[in-house]
């Protein structure tokens, strides 16, 4: 049996213990690092390529969520966490496991197996990279309002708050994010931002553009029957005609 | 409430519907009995009718403002006289002086007019009475409404009230993690994982006097606050600091139980959760003047992007503050400069 190399991110001291000591007994898997947030993580697992992670949920700086959108190397993902929601047992077909705080002995030995079945069925690369897609698919489908988005640009990992962001503009299969510190270009959809950012606070102005209203300085007539937004920032956003209308009715004139 | 007759279009064409009617008996009885020509039939009814059916409307303010549920029978009966007198006065006067006026030159009439006051006052006395007591029904039927949907308001807020009371309580999230430890301390130290269980039993049979919703002395329930903190301490280890300054005036002080609970609970989720560096929490107790101030601060990076929940627990608390101790109490926070801080001002002598 070849040696399966595994990462674990949790950021509570005993918790980490536990997993470490439930391991012991599995001579093939190797433990090659531990971190207490999402961020040390992540460029570890980055860098050291792990077959597997152990991921918490809930962690300073970045989720275990919020760290799987944005990581590079796609290895098999076990969480362990305290919450039991739909989101995360949606993930069941997809992680390998899921394993509710506190589990036992026989919980975990029943995750390592169906681990080291998935390593020793030795997957194609194309296939392996899709399960840490279709849990990317499950959190964009659950309907959890987003609070903070995490962008990579130009190797940095940016945490925005979305409170923080001026509009949203459409590009092809991406979105580009406009904040007052520059514009982040994130994959993912426009219908996604739509359903997921506060709608008090976001609305979609036309096809192309969510316009953030408290950013609103003035909204200027603009050819024939349509509107073009000025926001704060000084940047312009166009308006159509049913987008007018949700505007209309968000902002009551 | 509004005039049940002129704040609604249907009852305005009723009433109006109900005064034709009677203005037509009227004036069938005037022209074909009494025989006095049409003009003056007509005029005669018109007047009378249109007068009493406006000052019909009036009665509505006496049945209003002098509801028998709130004074003695005898204040709303006189009330209602001398209120029914005062309309059928005016209409009396009023009509028989215009009609006099309209046609001075019918001598019969004038005669007929003047000496019909008395049977006028009286008929006018019995549409008043029914007039009043069709009001009293209307506005009965649209109190009990009123009540009714005031009780259905009153339960929705009391079912709220014990929603956001639970919701307060013990977060799952905090009891699930804490026994994870304790299940990887039963294996590395025994010894503490037993002084684990005690504390988390301690504070959880605690948390259960909240809904008891008494007072305790101060040391008490901060004695159960640092149960809470030393839990946690297991789960984060040094990067949960906290120091505890009370004055000794303060600490048999009353305060409710748990009060202070999801504030502890606020400051842990705001720092110790969100950072990667040491964070300390720092509660104080002083007397100021005729309150006892206490404040709760912990540093927090101005950074980092607020999560859910934030503001839920500050609610809460400020809720429970104003419903025990009325305008007495206040709370605020501020979170300049990295470190967030409540404060809340109880009054020292409360009863």
């Amino acid at each position: 049996m070849s040696e399966i190399k595994i990462v674990i991110v949790e950021d509570e001291r005993p918790a980490r213990d536990l997993l470490r000591t439930y391991l012991e007994e599995f001579p093939d898997i190797k433990v090659i690092g531990e971190y207490d947030n999402g961020f040390d993580g992540l460029k570890a697992i980055n860098e050291l390529l792990p077959d597997a992670i152990l991921l918490d949920v809930q962690m300073p700086k970045l989720t275990g969520f919020e760290m799987l959108e944005v990581l590079e190397h796609q290895p098999e993902v076990i969480f362990t966490t305290a919450y039991d929601q739909y989101a995360i047992r949606a993930f069941e077909r997809n992680a390998v496991d899921y394993l509710l705080k506190p589990f036992s002995r026989d919980r975990f030995r029943s995750a390592i197996s169906k681990l080291q079945g998935r390593m020793e069925s030795k997957p194609d690369e194309g296939e392996k990279e899709s399960s840490i897609d279709r849990i990317r698919q499950h959190l964009a489908q659950s309907d959890e309002k987003l609070h903070r988005v995490v962008i990579k640009k130009s190797g940095k990992i940016h945490v925005i708050s979305t409170g923080d962001i001026n509009f949203l503009e459409a590009q092809d299969d991406y979105v580009m994010i406009y904040t007052d510190e520059g514009k982040f270009l994130k994959q993912q959809t426009m219908k996604y931002f739509e359903q997921h950012l506060d709608p008090e606070q976001f609305v979609r102005v036309h096809r192309s553009y969510i316009a953030n209203i408290t950013r609103i300085e003035r909204i200027e007539p603009y050819e024939k029957s349509n509107y073009i937004l000025i926001l704060k920032d000084g940047n312009k956003v166009p308006v159509s005609r049913s987008g007018m209308q949700v505007l209309k009715e968000n902002l009551d004139f | 409430m509004s005039h049940p007759i002129t704040g609604n279009r249907r009852a305005v064409l009723i009433y109006s519907f109900v005064w034709l009617l009677i203005s037509a008996t009227q004036g069938v009885l005037y022209h074909f009995i009494l025989q006095f020509p049409l003009s003056v039939v007509v005029t005669d009814a018109l007047i009378s009718s249109f007068l009493f059916g406006f000052l019909g409307l009036l009665a509505w303010y006496p049945t209003r403002y002098i509801p028998f549920q709130k004074h003695s029978p005898f204040y709303s009966i006189l009330a209602h006289v001398v209120a029914g007198l005062l309309v059928l006065g005016a209409w009396v006067l009023l009509s028989v002086a215009i009609l006099n006026a309209s046609f001075s030159m019918q001598d019969k009439y004038i005669e007929f007019l003047n000496n019909s006051i008395a049977w006028r006052a009286m008929l006018g006395s019995l549409v008043y009475l029914v007039l009043v007591l069709v009001y009293y029904l209307v506005t009965n039927s649209q109190k009990l409404q009123e009540r009714a949907q005031q009780e259905e308001r009153l339960k929705s807020l009391v079912r709220e009230a014990e929603l956001s009371m639970l919701k307060s309580q013990i977060n799952p999230h905090f009891l699930f993690n804490s026994l994870n430890s304790i299940a990887s301390l039963t294996m590395s130290n025994p010894d503490e994982a037993r002084d684990m269980i005690i504390r988390l039993s301690d504070f959880l049979r605690y948390s259960l006097k909240h809904r008891e919703n008494e007072f305790v002395p101060l040391k008490e329930e901060l004695g159960h606050m640092k149960d809470y903190l030393a839990i946690e301490k297991v789960r984060f280890g040094d990067k949960l600091l906290y120091e505890f300054e009370i004055g000794a005036e303060c600490e048999n002080f009353p305060v409710p139980t748990m009060i202070f609970q999801p504030l502890f609970e606020n400051a842990i989720r705001h720092s110790v959760y969100e950072s990667t560096e040491p964070v300390t929490i720092r509660f104080s107790c002083t007397p100021d003047k005729g309150y006892m101030k206490t404040t709760i601060s912990n540093d927090y990076d101005p950074q980092v992007p607020t999560r859910k929940g934030t503001g839920l627990g500050l609610q809460n608390v400020r809720q429970r503050i104003q419903l025990g101790y009325k305008e007495k109490a206040s709370m605020q926070w501020t979170g300049e400069g990295g470190v967030f801080m409540v404060t809340i001002l109880f009054p020292r002598i409360f009863t």
